[in-house]
């Protein structure tokens, strides 16, 4: 009696420290892993000429520099292109072989469901110093479109890999039926399978573009004085000047991917695409 | 969770796969991906090989590009390096996420999003923009810098940014995400009566999570370690921005071999041995996760 009229408050009182202490944890890891980011997006602000605190004063004339300073604007588009461009050729190629891999059990689709899978462990310098010497030999050299065959390779493991998680999950029930009901196998595929694993593949092509937009040490390789990707330029400026225009260019570049994943949060969701 | 399990068992009986069902694929939908990738992944990595064995000092000697990486203390350095780096980063990015991970997981709830959403902000800036972030906070003019002279704390700048140390803070802030993300992946999976049995038989919180979390979590971990150890490896963009260029790697070592002496041979062996040590990363990992989920 007494018991049963003790116990109940005093569990009430007692606070859950270890969540306290965990929460405190994650604060102080985003404030780390935030940080640094926000420190470039008010450099970017400056109206100083070198990086340094406090800041004189506020401007948009980094902004303006982004305009005038052509290598920023050409290597951006190029960058874009390449991005989008590598995506759509790893869909091509990516797409139809996952789907294949994700229902043969032979252990020739076994072995090709590693192949699709291999780039992502092959560190990005290697594979861009090999492919620069291979490249060189068959006459595409350092151009566009060694550029865009080099992230084509690394844009076919992120979209096979998020078709396959997609496709192995669902039953092959749906295309059944279409098939039991008179579709032809590119009806199936059109109009059962593409849908059914359309989130697979915009995931898989969202980490394609960010990585390709990132990828310095396979870009590095390939970039000639009319097409440069972002990341090369800006290195190559960083190394001459510390200026704040580098933190600029950042800012917007961030925009352009906060953007894209704020319509896909909006289109597809955000947490399905950290479930594959 | 018990959802989880049950589409997961419907997903796959064992009576339905000795019914001949509908395949959509067939084989050759596969043929112009594995040419690509034979013709742009496989030859191209498999001449290069073969160039560390056989070009400029290679052509007496086909190891000597390796004994001089292994043998020469300088090169041998680097070498070791190039691991320790690898490492520390890893235990590090393990040490700092699990907790957020569990977090995330166990507590979060409606902030759940919100911290997801501050963990996948970082992917989205360019590994350039981060390290940059970490010159302006810590030059001698920078952020830390001015606030801790202004709160009396250090007399006068410290040159911090040209210290080994701000390398592997630069890396653990670029890999630490991906740590994060892989362990709560596996997480998410555990069901959380296990715990609570756990608790509810007597086992403190240590204990329940030495014997039931944190082995349940273990194939996390491991994808999680191998993904920043390989990613770490072939990176070189944080060593050649920050720290003044002291902590030397691999990596860095064939940015500079290609951009500076055009020893091709030599490059091609240091990729090599990324490749390799790679390799061996991945192997391990399937290994171990499959070992793994045979037994649970």
């Amino acid at each position: 009696m007494t018991a049963s009229h003790v116990n109940p408050p005093r569990r009430r009182r007692r606070p859950d420290y270890l969540a306290w202490g965990l929460g405190i944890w994650v604060v102080a890891f985003m404030t780390f892993l935030l940080f640094p980011i926000a420190a470039v997006v008010v450099v970017s602000f400056s109206s100083a000429t070198y990086i340094a605190f406090p800041m004189p004063g506020l401007s948009l004339r980094w902004y303006a520099r982004i305009f005038e300073y052509r290598p920023f604007i050409d290597s951006l588009i190029v960058s874009l292109q390449i991005a989008i461009g590598s995506a759509a050729l790893g869909i091509l190629f990516g797409v139809p072989a996952a789907l294949w891999v994700a229902r043969s059990k032979t252990s020739a689709a076994a072995l090709i469901g590693n192949l699709l899978l291999a780039p992502i462990s092959v560190p990005a310098i290697v594979l861009g110093f090999s492919l620069l010497y291979l490249l060189s030999a068959i006459g595409v050299g350092i151009s566009f479109a060694a550029l865009l065959i080099s992230h084509t390779v690394v844009a076919i493991p992120y979209i096979s890999r998020t078709v396959l998680a997609v496709y192995r999950a669902l039953p092959p029930d749906f295309e059944e039926a279409a098939s039991v009901l008179g579709a032809t196998r590119w009806q199936t595929l059109y109009h059962t399978t593409l849908p059914l694993v359309r989130p697979g593949i915009f995931a898989g092509s969202l980490f394609a573009v960010l990585i390709s937009l990132d990828n310095l040490p396979l870009s590095f390789f390939f970039g000639t004085a009319q097409s440069n990707t972002l990341p090369v330029v800006m290195l190559s400026y960083m190394q001459s000047q510390f200026d704040p225009s580098i933190a600029a260019i950042s800012t917007v570049q961030m925009l352009i991917a906060v953007t894209a994943l704020l319509v896909l949060n909006a289109t597809y969701g955000i947490d399905r695409l950290t479930a594959a | 969770m018990s959802m989880q399990t049950l589409t997961s068992l419907s997903a796959s009986p064992p009576a339905q796969s000795k019914r001949n069902r509908f395949r959509l694929a067939t084989g050759s939908w596969a043929l112009p991906a594995v040419l690509f990738l034979v013709a742009f992944l496989i030859v191209p990595l498999v001449a290069n090989a073969f160039r560390s064995v056989t070009l400029g000092e290679a052509a007496l000697n086909p190891w000597a590009y390796y004994e001089k990486l292994l043998l020469d203390s300088y090169y041998s350095g680097i070498f070791f390096t190039t691991f320790k780096v690898s490492l520390v980063t890893t235990l590090c990015t393990l040490v700092l996420g699990y907790p957020v991970a569990y977090f995330m997981v166990r507590y979060a709830g409606r902030w759940n999003a919100l911290i997801l959403f501050c963990m996948i902000a970082p992917l989205l800036t360019s590994i350039i923009m981060r390290t940059f972030g970490w010159r302006v906070l810590l030059a001698r003019r920078g952020l830390i810098n001015v606030w801790a002279t202004d709160l009396g704390i250090i007399s006068r700048p410290l040159d911090i940014l040209n210290d080994p140390l701000v390398v592997y803070i630069g890396l653990v802030h670029v890999m630490a995400p991906f740590m994060v993300l892989s362990i709560t992946a596996v997480l998410q999976g555990v069901d959380v009566r296990l715990e609570e049995s756990a608790r509810v038989l007597g086992a403190n919180r240590w204990r329940t999570f030495r014997h039931i979390t944190l082995p349940l979590s273990l194939d996390g971990i491991a994808t999680g370690c191998m993904l920043v150890f390989v990613i770490t490896n072939g990176s070189f963009l944080t060593m050649l921005l920050l720290g003044g260029g002291k902590v030397q790697t691999l990596s860095l070592l064939i940015y500079q071999q290609f951009n500076l002496t055009q020893d091709v041979g030599f490059a091609a062996a240091m990729g090599n041995v990324l490749l390799i040590s790679a390799m061996v990363c991945v192997a391990l990992q399937t290994r171990f996760v499959r070992r793994r989920g045979v037994k649970a």
